[in-house]
């Protein structure tokens, strides 16, 4: 196959130079400082990337929809059970705490969000929430689904949060026993493919011997996560640093790609918690839980 | 660049962002940003791919908290260098194309590799040794039959 030169000298030189002029351009976009960088994302996502944002926000609340009665009904019959029971224990929980004169435990408003995910090159433990710095979602709010943390947020804007889930490296959180026998903190490890990907619980006293299958929560230390969060369960022994701590593999509670409904913990609340439901699903109405 | 090319390529692209940002499906379907770019560069000149490339590299880099403007700088430089092939290699034979397409999208794929972050990126082996050539094989197929499909005989009539 042979060639085709295009056009003269003259041609060939502008053509050189926009070339040039183009690649430059890429590479200043690829060093702008993060505030740039976050305002460009912000630019793109909210003029034409937003009707197919919507597209995607709305296939997933279809879906969720779609979840089968029986499935919805059983565990609404759960959280009915598990509501009853602990209203007694809440009363005598705060017996006791009168009589010991602890503090009231911190208590966190709670909003519904859709999770949006993204199948771009570069997002893949990146999600978007469907609300936004109005609804006082604020960052480093955690996000959990019924079965356990999912991540946290990273950029809010009007109407719509980033966030990444545990998979993404920079995600740490404290985490502890249910009974606070050991503690220590959980990070994502890469796997060989990104299904491999799995949490590390690190920095646990030597002498804090875990079994397979005990679970892990937040632990509350740092202030970031709320307390008591579910993280996932001991699978077995990772590594021993020198006598001093132990690191385990841990199954995390939630697959990211499956999390199609999430809550985000808001701020700090001195009365019972409340839900605000998704409002993009329900017209924006308030349910106190 | 004629309008069977230019159709070919917006359809593409506007499904892409259909199948990638609306329905979310991720590496489960075809890169046909990269198939776009790549048919566009040999109609448009070395500058207009560069542009192009710039163009869908922000769209691509939308979402990229890591690593935003890696596929910016891979796409630019992938539609100048496509843009090139067409001085050393004339015709649109499917064969050619199928071998054009696959070292297109595998050499973005490199380029994107070595410019992420680098705390950020999967280790190499699995981009650029397992991944990356199942990815550039699927582009390519799924951009050979888009051409024969909707885009019959030569492109760049």
């Amino acid at each position: 196959m042979a060639g085709r030169p295009r056009g003269t000298g003259e041609d060939r030189k502008r053509d050189f130079l926009l070339t040039a002029g183009v690649i430059l351009g890429s590479l200043i976009v690829l060093n702008l400082p993060p505030g740039s960088k976050r305002s460009a994302r912000l630019f793109l996502r909210e003029t034409v990337l937003s009707p197919l944002l919507g597209i995607n926000g709305a296939i997933t609340r279809m879906r969720e929809r779609a979840l089968d009665f029986d499935v919805l009904r059983a565990q609404m019959d759960s959280v009915t059970g598990l509501v009853a029971a602990a209203r007694t224990l809440a009363e005598e929980n705060r017996r006791l705490r009168e009589a010991l004169a602890l503090k009231e435990r911190e208590r966190h408003r709670v909003r519904a969000v859709t999770v949006i995910r993204t199948g771009t090159p570069g997002a893949e433990s990146v999600f978007l929430l469907d609300a936004g710095s109005e609804d006082g979602v604020r960052a480093f709010n955690a996000v959990a689904t019924e079965a356990g943390l999912l991540g946290q947020v990273q950029e809010v804007f009007s109407g719509r949060a980033v966030a990444f889930d545990w998979s993404h490296r920079d995600f740490r959180a404290s985490a502890m026993t249910p009974d606070g026998r050991a503690h220590g903190l959980v990070e994502a490890v890469r796997g060989g493919f990104r299904e491999q990907d799995r949490l590390i619980l690190r920095g646990t006293a030597y002498l804090s011997d875990l079994s397979p299958g005990e679970e892990l929560v937040t632990s509350g230390r740092g202030g970031t996560f709320p307390r008591g969060i579910r993280i996932g369960w001991i699978t077995g022994p990772a590594e021993t640093s020198a006598g001093w701590s132990r690191s385990y593999h841990v199954d995390p509670a939630v697959y990211p790609g499956a999390a199609t409904h999430a809550l985000v913990y808001l701020s700090r609340v001195a009365e019972p918690a409340t839900v605000e439901p998704d409002s993009a699903a329900s017209g924006g109405q308030t349910d106190p839980r | 660049m004629n309008l069977r090319v230019f159709l070919l390529c917006t359809g593409l692209v506007v499904t892409h962002l259909l199948l990638h940002v609306a329905l979310g499906l991720g590496k489960a379907a075809p890169d046909l940003a990269i198939v776009a770019l790549l048919l566009a560069s040999r109609a448009l000149g070395s500058a207009g791919g560069a542009a192009t490339g710039f163009v869908l590299g922000l769209l691509e880099d939308a979402f990229s908290v890591g690593s935003f403007g890696a596929n910016v700088f891979a796409m630019s430089v992938t539609g100048a260098v496509a843009a090139r092939t067409r001085e050393l290699f004339v015709g649109d034979s499917i064969p050619f194309l199928a071998v054009f397409l696959v070292l297109g999208k595998w050499g973005r794929d490199l380029l994107v590799w070595v410019v992420s972050d680098p705390a950020g990126r999967v280790p190499f082996n699995d981009a650029a040794l397992m991944e990356g050539p199942l990815l550039a094989l699927y582009a390519a197929g799924a951009g050979l039959l888009a051409r024969l499909l909707f885009a019959r005989g030569p492109l760049s009539r």
